[in-house]
This record gives structure tokens, sequence and C-alpha cells, in this order.
């Protein structure tokens, strides 16, 4: 069995893990693919959130809605943590942690200490991200994207 | 508060996290350590494998998420207060 020593030629993505946002155009390569899933996950959270605030405003109150939005938000945030740090697992410079959850945890303390918000509303936003996932998932299946050529 | 629901209170909150993260971290370590040796036998599927890994985690993580949820409720919006 032959044995390559990959410690010679970094990969792509240790390559990419100090620059703050890749150009996914520019890229080629399996790497692309996984910017595109982070960028179109992110993408979809925030289509679906959007579209959620309009009728959660008209049902029930401003209130709720924006409470919804905080969510939504803050797991669209938790998402790109959690994207970062599997992006960065087994590179040069792994800076793995939990640092994701400390986003929910700060989120739902202030919405149990802060009265404006409800907690409900908050937490059902923030599995928005889960939701975004699932229909990325399903119109990726249906559709697959196409690949760029050259 | 009564003090033993507040007692009450912590221990369960103390006990929801520690037994929620228990099967998720395992989870999770078991995930990623496969990913990177995936990753390491075929390092032309590298974006494939972390975009599977990063769908998972997402998944197994909120297991935790709901652990937390109960846990931080049981501390600072206690419906039994």
């Amino acid at each position: 069995m032959e044995l390559i020593d990959i410690s010679a030629q970094p990969s792509l993505a240790s390559k990419q893990a100090n620059q703050a946002e890749p150009d996914i155009s520019q890229l080629s390569g399996s790497m692309a693919e996984y910017y595109r899933l982070k960028q179109g996950l992110v993408m979809s959270s925030l289509v679906i959130a959007g579209l959620l605030f309009g009728p959660l405003w008209w049902s029930y109150s401003l209130k709720v809605a924006l409470s919804y939005l905080l969510g939504a938000l803050s797991g669209i945030v938790y998402l790109r943590l959690l994207a970062k740090n599997v992006e960065q697992l087994g590179t040069e410079n792994p800076q793995v942690g939990k640092n994701q959850l400390g986003v929910f945890i700060g989120l739902i303390i202030v919405a149990t200490q802060w009265h404006q918000l409800s907690v409900l509303p908050i937490f059902l936003g923030f599995l928005t991200y889960k939701v975004g996932i699932i229909v990325y998932v399903v119109w990726t299946t249906i559709l697959p994207p196409s690949t760029p050529q050259g | 508060m009564d003090p033993l629901v507040a007692a009450a209170s912590v221990l369960a909150a103390a006990l929801g996290i520690g037994i929620s993260t228990i099967g998720p971290a395992l989870a999770q370590g078991n995930a990623a350590g496969k990913a990177v040796e995936g990753i390491a036998r075929q390092p032309e599927a590298e974006g494939k494998i972390r975009g599977t890994l990063l769908l998972c985690l997402a998944f197994m993580e909120s297991l935790t998420i709901y652990g937390l949820v109960i846990a931080l409720v049981l501390l600072f919006a206690n419906p039994f207060a």
C-alpha cells in the first residue's frame, strides 16, 4: 500500500480557512460544492424566515413576528458558525468548538429576561434553519444544481 | 419561589442538559472522526464529505438544543415558580 505525504500538499480547505468569505464563482473542485451548499442553506433559511414573517404579523402580532425573526436570524448565525467549524475540521488551523451554542444560550436568556420578547416564537424561529436544510435538500434532489463549466 | 421547587428545578436542569448531551456528543465525535478519515482517504471528495457532515451535525446538535431549552426554561422562566 502506497503512502502519500498529504502534509506536503495542504488541502484547499486549509488554504481557504484563513480567508473570511471565499468567492464561490472563483473556486473550483470539491470545496466549491461545500461553499455552494453553505450559501444555499443560509439563503433558503433567510427566504423561509422572510416568507413566514408576514403571515405571523397578520395572524398574531408584530411582537410575535419580530420575536420569530430574531430567532430565525440567530439560527442563521448559528448555522454559519457550525459551517465554519466543519470547514476548519481536520485542517492545520483547527479551532473547532461549541461557540455556536453560545448564540442560542444568549438568545434564550435574553428572551426569558426581556419581557418584550416571547420564548416560543424565538425558539421556533431558531429552528427555521432546519426547515431551510430540508427545503434545500429536497430542492436540490428534485432539481440538481448545474455545475459551472470551464 | 418555593426553595424545594427551586432546588428541584436546578437539579432537573443539570440532569436534563447532562443526559441530553451524551448521545449527540458521541454521535458527533463519531461522525466527525469518520468524515476526517474519509477526507484523508479521498481528498477529491472533500467538499461532498464536509457538506454531508454539516447537514448531519446540524440535525444532531438540535438534540442538544432541545435539552438546553428545557434546562434554560427551568432556570430562567420556570413555569412552576
